[in-house]
């Protein structure tokens, strides 16, 4: 039989606030000994009191608005009771009947449109480091500040249930909330699936699966529950709904421990935490300052940027931000999004130049001794690249060409003189009379005779230009 | 709501508390008592009553975020632990 599998995806942004979500300790704690950034307020010792921290509401609002949707003007925090090491408090301080995100939608670069149910804050959980006899616990994760964003069931293939895990990505980095490391776990993914017979009207038994943290994973898993389920129910039997973990190296999924019900979690008012009320003025004040979007950049660039290159270079706000410097100048923009993908990222060291990025100013230069003719497309690659060498920056585009020697030689005068050197030369002499015979070929003899002879500093076009007007 | 020994049980294992035979049964009474008191509530109307979340009327207590540094060291943290291993608290295995 053929079914329609439904796919509705949940996804945990951390934030990238400086202070957790409760307490005053470094959020950051990349690269720091294990817990290190910790405060009694996390551990929740007797008396300690949460306090909530302003910039993780302004940054939900920016996340939200990134993704459509209403901003609620009243929320307020709850505890869900579990117990697991990973949690000291015995509970995690959420938003479980008032979240500060509302409904509002993602659109895929598809044109896909998957509505966003709600998005609350919440803290995370500490992180576990099983052994064969025992498991150790770091703290330092402990209320970094989440926010949960829960999909409609708007999805349908694993290719669409990829395309929006990064879409969301995309998202949250344009919004400047995340730091947006996935192999850090900065955001993870957990993937609701479940098939329905073609034109049925109910949706089946669905399984989650838990705790992905790329985008391939995702499509991988959501391909394997289709193909499992399918597999089930082809066979008369019913799938088990169920929470199921992922593993990259064999490709599968499996079952976890079981989910306590919903009841079980004995959601209650968090007493310590004061309710947000947001005034309509603050929500728009904090919603005005969400920069542009990769929506308004396929606006602003789709005419000038050939797709492919545009959608990779979505990938990366900070050269999209770059290329907004470059003025209305159509020509300087696309060639400038050229470099940044067919040169800069294909550097290795290119993480590392993505943080340290030219000036606008150094870039439109650039293109335009590229667009005038003066350094050759090698030449312009080569300058681009010196602009990302700290010994070399500074200097701007015109004096590290001229440094390098890259400049093309325009000058037609000059130029005359190389060229009548070089047909002076007696061993020119017979692919000078070639090509009055019609040997076009021969040409390319000769423009390299004058290439070496100005040592590769002529412009080729503008030295052809004059072969043929002096072998005519 | 009905309090017998399955469901002390259930609570007891979500807490992680291993309860003896007479554990149960003696904080079953103790439940019960308890429920009972708590459900004379039951007996006012509070139909389109708002409900009452905190009593002090605050709401928007933020705080600025940043960074304060912590008295409580690591090793505040970790003399509170049964066992440690490299910085860290160690449990049973789970999961």
């Amino acid at each position: 039989m053929k079914y329609i599998p439904t796919i509705g995806i949940e996804c945990h942004v951390q934030l990238k606030t400086k202070t957790k979500l409760f307490s005053e300790v470094d959020n950051d704690a990349r690269g720091k000994e294990p817990n290190s950034c910790v405060s009694p307020v996390d551990y929740a010792l007797p008396g300690m009191l949460p306090r909530l921290n302003g910039e993780a509401i302004k940054m939900a609002i920016l996340a939200g608005r990134a993704m459509n949707c209403e901003i609620n003007a009243y929320s307020r925090f709850d505890r869900k009771h579990y117990f697991y090491p990973d949690s000291p408090k015995g509970y995690q301080i959420t938003q479980f009947y008032h979240p500060i995100i509302g409904a509002g939608y993602v659109e895929l670069p598809s044109g896909t449109k998957v509505r966003i149910e709600h998005a609350h804050l919440e803290g995370d959980a500490g992180k576990l480091t099983h052994f064969d006899t025992y498991s150790l616990v770091d703290l330092n994760r402990v209320d970094t500040p989440l926010i949960e964003i829960v999909s409609m069931p708007d999805i349908h293939s694993a290719r669409d249930a990829h395309d929006y895990c990064r879409e969301l990505w995309r998202l949250m980095r344009f919004a400047g909330v995340t730091y947006g490391d996935l192999y850090n776990g900065n955001m993870r993914f957990d993937i609701n699936t479940s098939l329905a017979p073609e034109g049925s009207d109910k949706l089946g038994t669905r399984t989650e699966v838990k705790n992905l943290n790329s985008f391939r994973s995702v499509e991988r898993a959501v391909e394997y529950e289709i193909k499992r389920q399918t597999r089930l129910l082809d066979a008369g039997d019913k799938v088990v709904q169920q929470t199921l973990g992922w593993s990259d190296a064999t490709g599968e999924t499996s079952p976890q421990r079981s989910k306590e019900v919903a009841a079980d979690y004995r959601y209650m008012p968090e007493p310590d935490l004061p309710p947000i009320h947001l005034s309509d003025e603050f929500i728009a004040a904090e919603s005005a300052k969400l920069p542009l979007m990769p929506a308004d950049y396929r606006t602003k660039f789709g005419e000038i940027i050939p797709h492919d290159t545009l959608e990779i270079l979505l990938d990366y706000p900070e050269l999209m931000t770059k290329l907004s410097e470059l003025s209305a100048d159509k020509k300087a923009i696309k060639l400038i999004a050229n470099l940044f993908t067919s040169v800069l990222l294909a550097e290795e060291k290119s993480a590392e130049y993505l943080n340290d990025l030219p000036s606008g100013k150094d870039l439109a230069e650039l293109a335009k001794m590229n667009a005038g003719g003066e350094l050759s497309s090698t030449a312009t690659k080569e300058v681009f690249l010196h602009l990302f060498d700290p010994q070399m920056r500074g200097r701007g585009a015109g004096q590290i060409a001229k440094e390098l020697g890259l400049i093309q030689e325009n000058d037609l005068g000059a130029l005359e003189a190389i060229v009548d050197a070089v047909l002076a030369k007696p061993e020119t002499a017979k692919a000078q009379a070639d090509f009055r015979n019609g040997e076009e070929k021969v040409l390319g003899f000769l423009v390299g005779q004058v290439m070496k002879e100005s040592k590769g500093k002529a412009n080729p076009s503008a030295v052809q230009k004059i072969l043929r007007e002096k072998l005519k | 709501m009905e309090i017998n020994s399955e469901n002390i049980r259930h609570l007891a294992e979500l807490s992680d508390f291993a309860l003896s035979e007479k554990e149960i049964e003696s904080l079953g009474g103790d439940l019960k008592n308890i429920i009972k008191y708590i459900s004379e509530l039951d007996e006012l109307d509070t139909d389109g009553v708002e409900p009452t979340y905190q009593v002090f009327e605050m709401e928007n207590v933020w705080r600025p975020d940043e960074i304060v540094s912590q008295d409580a060291t690591r090793e505040d943290l970790l003399k509170l632990t049964q066992n440690e291993k490299d910085n860290q608290i160690k449990v049973p295995r789970v999961l």
